[in-house]
């Protein structure tokens, strides 16, 4: 919202300082830049959950044993239903968007027992049988997490962890 | 294959690494670009009309203490002994140790090794140089023959120049970002094997000249270390002392050979497909193909070198010149512009990976068998995740790092244009020029945005 402001307002520092010596002008147009952009990193500093993940001291994504899926408001996000069938998968590199802290249930449909690969920090691998398998997951480290098969080589999908 | 492959909990799609980096803010990425654009055209407009970096004549000496520090046998010798000791470690490792991603070897090889030269010839200068263990070998034999390691049995053929070191920059990012088994123990082994023996086998034909030219990490750690402040100039006495100069006036000594451009195109097409290919659309368009996948990942490392190379080239050729002046030679010549550029995308795209990874590494390396031993007694460090914690700082610092380094990259190809250069097409021969950086960074931004 403010951001073009700012923008502009970084674009009036460019013609004031064209009065000083060339060198000098070329400092204070990178100075003005990092402010602008430190700026804009303040503004988005707001709309990001960090106070949730500082609290921690690692990586902890806690695997609970209890395969009930969990129908949050609002689906997406919340349930991603996943299709191995043959050598095909369903989603297949889809980006899903997941709230940082919060459970999200990976229910996994095969025709044939196989093995996730979670690409979290640290990584996970989990088995599957054929059948329908759910898999609650929490991450508490911003990132993006590829969910892969490796039996087929494939991705399947990658959560946007923020 | 697979199945082994699970019980080491190798991972073949994936490289090292767990999470990666979310992508930047859209306004970021904006904001990033307008900069880019808005700087570049500050810098022809009001920047200096006459050369100011001299090359080798710029800087000035260093203290004597330094210039002794630095030449001296202790030092040299300490910094042979430490990649040595660090190459027979790991190659302990790649050599005894498990097909496993824990094995050490893998995180030194892609993290220490290839990313750990940029901030280290940043802030020494040729790091890689110092500390190769190639040279080291070379000179070891050398000295057992009573031969001098700097000669060969033939001269380095002037016109090859960097091209050897542009295909074994090629070799190594085929390994590292297209190679299905790059994380497969075996692979890498066999790759850096053939990486040593070509090294040997060149030193002992060609003396040290061939490192200076053909091997790929050499080439990589001393053009990076040109941004340094460290540099060296031949006095009138006849003898080789260490000045100090800005990094830009350092820059502006990268020596021009043939392959420069080649080498450079490599490096940061690279980077920008490294970017590209972990992209939703890209995996999504390869996944539903029918032509096989790392097909299309070759095919397209390859067009992200040569259209990096391309762009380049013609932009720089888009000018006028002097009469007598052959055109063809500019994109070597301007080459060492996009330096700064290319330091700029390490920053973006392996900052989390060299800070985390790196810290995991030195984990490992205290167990090299991969059994539960602390022979180094870092086992049990935890990793600082702090940088991925602080998502918006971290995408701050890669966008500042793409800004800083294109702007840097702009102020070198000026320099250079109005030395070289007819005064008549000064500006509008650095246009096209311009254009294809600001080209570049605004692609480099969307891809952090896309990725």
């Amino acid at each position: 919202m403010g951001f073009w402001q700012r923008l502009h307002r970084g674009w009036g520092h460019v013609h004031v300082v064209t009065q000083e010596p060339s060198h000098m002008r070329i400092t204070s147009v990178l100075v003005t830049l990092v402010l602008a952009l430190g700026a804009a990193g303040c503004a988005d500093e707001a709309g990001t959950p960090e106070g949730a993940a500082t609290g921690t001291t690692g990586p902890t994504e806690t695997t609970s044993e209890s395969p009930s899926p969990t129908e949050g408001p609002g689906g997406a996000g919340q349930t991603i239903e996943i299709t191995v069938a043959g050598d095909t998968v369903s989603p297949s590199g889809e980006r899903v968007e997941v709230p940082l802290g919060e459970e999200v249930v990976l229910e996994v449909t095969a025709d044939a027992p196989g093995e996730l690969h979670v690409h979290s920090t640290p990584e996970q691998e989990l088995a599957y049988e054929a059948g329908t398998t759910s898999f609650p997951l929490t991450f508490d480290q911003p990132g993006v997490v590829e969910v892969e098969s490796h039996d087929l080589g494939l991705t399947i999908v990658q959560l946007e962890v923020r | 294959m697979t199945g082994d492959l699970a019980a080491v909990g190798g991972i073949a799609l994936h490289g090292l690494g767990g999470a990666k980096d979310l992508p930047i803010s859209p306004e970021l990425a904006i904001a990033g670009a307008v900069a880019a654009l808005v700087l570049s055209f500050t810098v022809l407009a009001v920047a200096w009309r006459e050369p100011r970096f001299r090359g080798e004549a710029g800087g000035r000496p260093a203290p004597a203490w330094l210039d002794r520090l630095a030449s001296s046998p202790a030092l040299v010798l300490g910094l042979r002994v430490l990649g040595m000791a660090l190459f027979l470690y790991v190659g302990f490792a790649a050599v005894f140790g498990k097909n496993s991603l824990v094995n050490p070897f893998l995180g030194v090889f892609y993290v220490w090794v290839w990313v750990g030269l940029v901030p280290m010839s940043l802030l020494f200068g040729p790091f890689w140089k110092a500390i190769s263990p190639a040279r080291t070998i070379n000179a070891v034999f050398a000295r057992l023959s009573g031969g001098d390691p700097e000669e060969g049995l033939y001269t380095w053929p002037a016109r090859l120049g960097y091209w050897p070191a542009a295909l074994g920059l090629f070799a190594f990012v085929w390994l590292e970002l297209v190679y299905p088994n790059s994380t497969e123990l075996g692979s890498v082994r066999l790759w850096c094997a053939a990486y040593l023996g070509v090294m040997l086998v060149g030193g002992s034909l060609f003396g040290n000249r061939f490192y200076e030219h053909a091997d790929p990490f050499e080439v990589y750690s001393t053009l990076v270390g040109k941004l340094s402040v460290f540099g060296q100039r031949d006095e009138p006495d006849g003898t080789r002392r260490l000045v100090l100069r800005s990094p830009m006036a350092n820059l502006d000594t990268v020596e021009v050979r043939p392959g420069l451009v080649a080498v450079v195109a490599v490096l940061f097409g690279s980077t920008a497909f490294d970017s590209f290919k972990d992209s939703s659309p890209w995996i999504r368009f390869v996944q539903s193909s029918e032509v096989s996948s790392t097909l299309l990942d070759n095919l397209a490392l390859l067009a992200f070198c040569t259209g990096v190379g391309l762009v380049f080239a013609v932009a720089s050729m888009a000018t006028g010149v002097h009469t007598g002046m052959l055109r063809s030679s500019l994109p070597d010549t301007f080459a060492h512009s996009i330096i700064p550029i290319i330091v700029g995308y390490i920053v973006a795209h392996y900052l989390t990976y060299l800070v985390e990874y790196g810290q995991t590494t030195l984990i490992q390396l205290s167990d090299p068998l991969s059994r539960g031993d602390d022979w180094l007694g870092t086992a049990d460090l935890s990793v600082n995740y702090w940088l991925s914690l602080h998502p918006t700082f971290l995408a701050n610092t890669k966008v500042l790092g793409v800004v800083v380094g294109h702007v840097l990259g702009v102020v070198a190809a000026h320099d250079r244009a109005v030395r070289l250069l007819p005064a008549r097409h000064q500006l509008t021969g650095q246009l096209p020029l311009l254009l294809a950086m600001v080209g570049f960074t605004t692609g480099g931004l969307y891809l952090l945005f896309a990725a």
